[in-house]
């Protein structure tokens, strides 16, 4: 165990790993483990700056958004340099004791293609609040890098709707949808791209897991047809209004839904015994 | 109810014709169930999920790196692409470094498998379509990528070599300069068949105007790949959504005029000249260097969601992992090119004729494997 906590951040320092940064960065990973993926974040943004900006050429906030970022991550990683000179890989122990404040204080340089994903959700959000009211959007935030909006089921095909003749969004290809059950609700995410303005956004909602039900999206983009079937079939989501929701991996015949966490195989084989 | 043929002036009566799960024009265990009146198509309805393996299950229950050799066995004619999308994802993820003579060898690997994919298409759609010879012409070609993957990586078929983080092997000695030597080889043959093939009259008649359908249907269906661009619509994620290292090479991105089956058939021609062109590019500018960067014995992805696609041989390739934080995946999903290229086919086929039925379906282009996961 302690052994893996130790692998790890060097892993996430290997864009530069000459530089002195490990011992600071298992300062860190000791103090607290979900913090690993920031020492990542820092080095980011010279590297990596230009596909996020790519990919929403239409809105300058990225753009407006990075040089302060980077300003900061940049302030950060000397601070970190100067220190842990002499015992840099050995005894992450006295590195820690040594400057425990400082470790802490590391963490929010956050990363500014997250922030400028946020950016670009709250723009969504405005704009679904101007037309479907403010209590239509449930939670803005960023899926990684690309900007995440949750709605609530009531307005799911009204948003996708609106924002695929929006002529600010036009996400007009849907690439992804995908269901995910967690422990209270089960979540439905579609990835749309706008092949016009370049924007790739993040839309989902969510639904109880008793009775889970969603109103369907294949009258907006008929392409979603098969992939709700393997929602209904996988995860029992219910599409209202979808045209043909059947069962399509699974046969006709077949009960539960596998993709559930709690779907347990031993129990399902008992019941149909031999019966396949 | 009785109809009327409507080429011919003859009653007939309806029926249901069930092509497959075992039919040799289906690639694999697909279904039709075709409700046909004389030779007409007036129904379709596509029947999957005879190979479905549960995939996307299994690997809630694996560690990263043990996923990836169930990827290969999703679009069996692909395994180096789905390799890469799914390590590509995680690398994403965790913002990893991969190490440019690794960034090399998996654009080498990718683009020589996206030949010998686009080659089996060429062979096995020929052959649906009535000539026997090509099938076992584009093979010479295939054995040739096939031999080299197997010196590189020690399998034929399923690779398990593009790791987190670079990949498995470097190459052996010598190996470049046969890929090399491959290239030259491998543009004549495409010259070859593009005379043989792409002037034949009744190749032609069987596949000009066939299977139409443009720009606006094909968005709208979430249609990916080769089957997009033949609408005439530029769309390649290489080029519209860069990864790896595809943005330093010099490439382009054929696209078709008609939106038909004779332009998704030449545009696999077209796209393996492409790919040769990367591979030559590659071959020059590859380093030497370390293979396979600083990873954790056990991968941890943070937690959170991630999404991101390649442009695979069929289309748009994604995986879309959410994670806890722990060493295997919360839920795995795997966007699947064929999948959603497959759902087009009712329409197509509504109001064909019954032989222009395999023509259709084996220009869309799919893998059974990759269509039920």
């Amino acid at each position: 165990m302690s052994k893996e906590t130790q692998d790890r951040p060097n892993a996430s320092a290997v864009p530069s790993s000459a530089s002195a940064p490990p011992s600071g960065e298992k300062a860190d990973a000791e103090a607290k483990a979900v913090a690993d993926e920031k020492p990542a974040a820092d080095e980011k943004p010279a590297a990596d700056e230009k596909p996020a900006a790519d990919e929403k050429p239409a809105d300058g906030k990225p753009a407006a958004a990075t040089p302060a970022q980077e300003k900061s991550a940049e302030e950060a990683k000397p601070a970190a340099a100067a220190k842990p000179a002499p015992s840099a890989g050995t005894k992450p122990a006295a590195a820690a004791a040594a400057r425990p404040a400082p470790a802490k204080k590391a963490p929010p340089p956050p990363d500014p293609r997250v922030e400028a994903a946020k950016a670009v959700a709250e723009q969504i959000r405005d704009v679904i609040a101007a037309s479907l009211g403010q209590e239509a959007v449930e939670e803005v935030g960023a899926a990684h890098h690309t900007p995440m909006v949750r709605v609530r089921r009531e307005s799911w095909v009204e948003t996708v709707d609106l924002l695929k003749r929006h002529d600010d969004w036009k996400l007009n290809y849907l690439e992804l949808m995908a269901g995910t059950d967690y422990p209270n609700y089960i979540e439905v995410v579609v990835y749309i791209q706008s092949t016009a303005l370049g924007h790739f956004v993040c839309l989902k909602t969510r639904t109880p897991r008793e009775n889970a039900e969603i109103p369907s999206l294949v009258s907006v983009h008929p392409g979603v047809n098969w992939e709700e079937r393997e929602i209904y079939d996988l995860l029992g989501v219910t599409f209202t209004g979808h045209p043909d929701l059947r069962r399509i991996m699974m046969w006709d015949g077949f009960e539960g839904h596998p993709l559930r966490k709690d779907y347990n195989v031993w129990a399902a084989k008992e019941d149909t015994d031999g019966t396949d | 109810m009785a109809l009327t043929d409507q080429q011919q002036p003859i009653r007939t009566e309806e029926m249901l014709l069930n092509v497959g799960p075992q039919h040799p024009s289906t690639h694999g265990v697909f279904r039709l169930v075709v409700k046909i009146s004389g030779e007409t198509v007036l129904d379709a309805e596509p029947v999957i999920g005879y190979l479905h393996r549960g995939t996307e299950k299994l690997a809630e229950d694996l560690q990263y790196n043990q996923i990836i050799p169930y990827t290969d066995r999703l679009d069996y004619l692909a395994s180096m692409l789905n390799n890469y999308a799914l390590c590509h994802t995680v690398e994403e993820a965790l913002g990893l470094e991969v190490p440019e003579r690794a960034e090399y060898l998996r654009v080498i690997v990718m683009e020589l498998q996206r030949i010998a994919s686009h080659l089996l298409f060429i062979g096995t759609y020929l052959l649906d379509l009535g000539a026997m010879s090509p099938f076992l012409y584009v093979f010479q070609e295939r054995e040739r990528i096939v031999q080299l993957f197997n010196e590189i990586c020690g399998a034929r078929l399923t690779y398990n070599y593009v790791r987190v983080g670079g990949v498995k092997y470097d190459a052996p000695p010598g190996w470049l300069d046969k890929v090399r030597a491959f290239i030259p080889f491998m543009y004549e043959r495409i010259q070859m068949y593009d005379d043989l093939i792409t002037g034949n009259e009744i190749f032609l008649r069987r596949v000009r105007g066939i299977g139409v359908f443009d720009t606006e249907t094909a968005l709208a269906f979430g249609m990916s790949g080769i089957n997009l661009r033949s609408t005439g619509f530029r769309w390649d994620l290489r080029k519209n959504r860069p990864y790896s290292i595809y943005d330093r090479f010099e490439f382009d991105v054929p696209v078709g005029e008609h939106g038909d089956c004779y332009d998704r058939y030449y545009l696999h021609l077209l796209e393996m000249k492409q790919s040769l062109r990367i591979v030559e590019q590659a071959l020059d500018g590859i380093p030497d260097g370390p293979t396979l960067g600083k990873v954790p014995k056990i991968i941890r992805v943070p937690a959170g969601e991630y999404y991101s696609g390649i442009e695979g041989a069929r289309g748009e390739l994604g995986f879309y992992i959410v994670s806890d934080g722990k060493d295997k995946p919360y839920r795995l999903k795997i966007r699947k090119p064929s999948f959603v290229n497959l759902q087009l086919l009712p329409d197509l086929l509504r109001g064909r004729n019954m032989a222009d039925l395999i023509a259709i379906l084996g220009a869309v282009d799919i893998v059974l494997g990759e269509v039920d996961a």
